[in-house]
C-alpha cells in the first residue's frame, strides 16, 4: 500500500522499526536467560503491525476521525507484541528490562496475572511510548494463559451456544483458568526447587 | 437427614422406621443385602444402620461393599450376636459403631445422633481466614483471584487453617495430609507448602506460611506489610 493510501501515511517504516528493537530487545533477554538456565524462557513470540482495515475499523468503534492522527497517537496498538513465556516468573523478567530501556515510557500497565478478569482471562499487559513518539502494546503471557484465551476466544465467537449452555460454559471456562493457573503456580514451584538444588550441588 | 435402614425382620424394620421418620429422619428401608446396597448406589446418605444377619448377603458384606467403594457413610451395626468375633469382624471392615440386639430404642436414637455429627464433622467445610476462603465442594482457594488446588494443597491447605493458632511440625502434617502414602517425607511436605505459599501470593492474599523445610508450620497473616506488587 501506497503512503497516500495507508493510515499510517509515511510512518510505516518508523513503526516497523519499534516493533524490531522491541523484538531485539526481547531476544536480547532471552538470549541471557538462555546462557544462564539452559532453557529458553519463550515458547513464542508474534508481532505485528496492525492491519490498515482492523485500524480503520477501530478508530471507527472508538468513535474517531479515520486519519493517521489517530492511528498513531489516540490508538496504542499499532504495533502489537505478544511474548508466551514457559514459566511464570520470566514474564516478570520481560516486564523489567523493557520497561528499563532507555527512550521507553510506559502509558500503561494492566497486570491480569496478579488481578485475573472476572472471566479468568490472565496476562500482562503494557503499553509503551516509544522514543516520545509511537506506541507499542506489549502482551506477555504463559503457554498455558495463551491456550486459555486462544479457546475463551474461539468460543466466543461461536455463534451456535445455546444460551442455557452459556452459563455452564463460562463458568467452566473460569474453573479451567483457575486450574492452569494452579498448574502455572505448581511448575514455577517446581523449576525454582529444581534450582535451588542445582545450586546447592555445584557450591557443594 | 437421610438415613439408610437395613433390617430383615418385618417387625423390627417397621418399628425401627417409625421412630426414625418420628425423630425427622428422612428413613430408606430395605429388607436384604442387595437391596440395601442398591439403595446406596442411588442415594446419598448421612448415616447407614445395618443388621449383620440378613438374607442374600450379610451386613459385613454390605459394609465391605460401600468402604471397597468409597462410600464413606457413617455406619451402625445391628447384630443379635453377642460374640466379640462379629463385632471386631464389623469394625475392622469400617463400620462406626454397633448395637447388640435387643437393644433399647432410645440407646438406637442417641447412637445415630452421634454417628449423624460425626459424619458432619468429616465432611469438608467452606472456611475462611485472614483474608482468603476455601471452598471445598470446588477445593478453590480465593482472594483477590482464585486458584484451584489439587486434593492434597487443599487438605494441607484446611490443616494450617484449622491449626493458624498453632505450630504443625512436618511430622504432624505427613500424618494427617500423607497418612496412605508412606513414600512422603519431609521433601514431599515442604514442596507442598511452597507451592501454597506461591499461590496465596498469586491471589493477592496477605497470608505468609511461615517455617523451613523439616521443621514446623504456620499460617499467619502478614505482620510485615510485605507487598505483592
Amino acid at each position: 500500500m501506497d503512503e497516500k493510501n495507508s493510515i499510517y501515511g509515511p510512518y510505516r517504516p518508523e513503526l516497523e522499526k519499534i516493533e524490531k528493537e522491541l523484538l531485539d530487545e526481547i531476544d536480547t533477554l532471552r538470549e541471557r536467560l538462555k546462557q544462564k538456565n539452559g532453557m529458553d524462557p519463550v515458547e513464542h513470540c508474534l508481532s505485528r503491525i496492525k492491519s490498515e482495515e482492523s485500524m480503520r475499523e477501530k478508530c471507527v468503534r472508538k468513535g474517531l476521525p479515520v486519519t493517521t492522527e489517530s492511528a498513531l497517537t489516540k490508538i496504542y496498538d499499532a504495533v502489537g507484541i505478544r511474548v508466551v513465556c514457559a514459566f511464570i516468573d520470566d514474564i516478570y523478567r520481560f516486564r523489567d528490562h523493557l520497561i528499563a530501556l532507555p527512550g521507553t515510557e510506559v502509558i500503561e500497565e494492566k497486570d491480569y496475572i496478579k488481578h485475573a478478569k472476572p472471566n479468568g482471562y490472565r496476562s500482562y499487559h503494557m503499553i509503551l511510548r516509544m522514543h516520545q513518539k509511537f506506541y507499542a502494546e506489549i502482551q506477555l503471557r504463559t503457554i498455558s494463559q495463551d491456550t486459555w484465551a486462544a479457546l475463551e476466544h474461539h468460543i466466543r465467537y461461536k455463534h451456535d451456544i445455546g444460551k442455557s449452555n452459556e452459563e455452564l460454559i463460562a463458568s467452566e471456562l473460569k474453573r479451567c483458568a483457575d486450574e492452569l493457573a494452579s498448574t502455572d503456580l505448581s511448575m514455577q514451584t517446581i523449576r525454582d526447587m529444581i534450582f535451588e538444588d542445582n545450586g546447592k550441588s555445584e557450591t557443594e | 437427614m437421610k438415613i439408610m435402614l437395613a433390617e430383615d425382620t418385618r417387625d423390627l424394620n417397621r418399628a425401627e422406621t417409625a421412630i426414625l421418620t418420628h425423630e425427622g429422619y428422612d428413613v430408606t428401608s430395605a429388607y436384604d443385602g442387595e437391596q440395601a446396597v442398591d439403595c446406596l448406589e442411588q442415594d446419598s446418605f448421612d448415616a447407614a444402620i445395618l443388621d449383620i444377619m440378613m438374607p442374600k448377603l450379610d451386613g459385613i458384606g454390605v459394609l465391605k461393599y460401600m468402604r471397597e467403594n468409597n462410600i464413606l457413610t457413617p455406619v451402625l451395626l445391628l447384630t443379635a450376636k453377642t460374640e466379640v468375633d462379629d463385632r471386631v469382624a464389623g469394625l475392622d471392615a469400617g463400620a462406626d459403631d454397633y448395637l447388640a440386639k435387643p437393644f433399647d430404642m432410645r440407646e438406637l436414637l442417641a447412637r445415630v445422633r452421634a454417628l449423624v455429627r460425626r459424619g458432619r464433622e468429616y465432611n469438608p467445610k467452606d472456611m475462611s481466614f485472614g483474608d482468603v476462603s476455601l471452598k471445598a465442594e470446588e477445593m478453590e482457594l480465593s482472594c483477590e483471584n482464585s486458584v484451584r488446588l489439587s486434593a492434597r494443597e487443599f487438605e494441607l491447605m484446611q490443616l494450617l487453617m484449622t491449626h493458624a493458632d498453632g505450630e504443625l511440625s512436618t511430622d504432624d502434617i505427613l500424618q494427617k495430609v500423607w497418612a496412605a502414602e508412606p513414600a512422603a517425607d519431609a521433601d514431599t511436605v515442604w514442596l507442598y507448602i511452597s507451592y501454597l505459599k506461591r499461590k496465596l501470593t498469586a491471589i493477592d492474599s496477605d497470608l505468609t506460611i511461615n517455617g523451613e523445610k523439616g521443621g514446623g508450620f504456620r499460617l499467619d497473616t502478614d505482620p510485615s506489610g510485605r507487598s505483592h506488587e
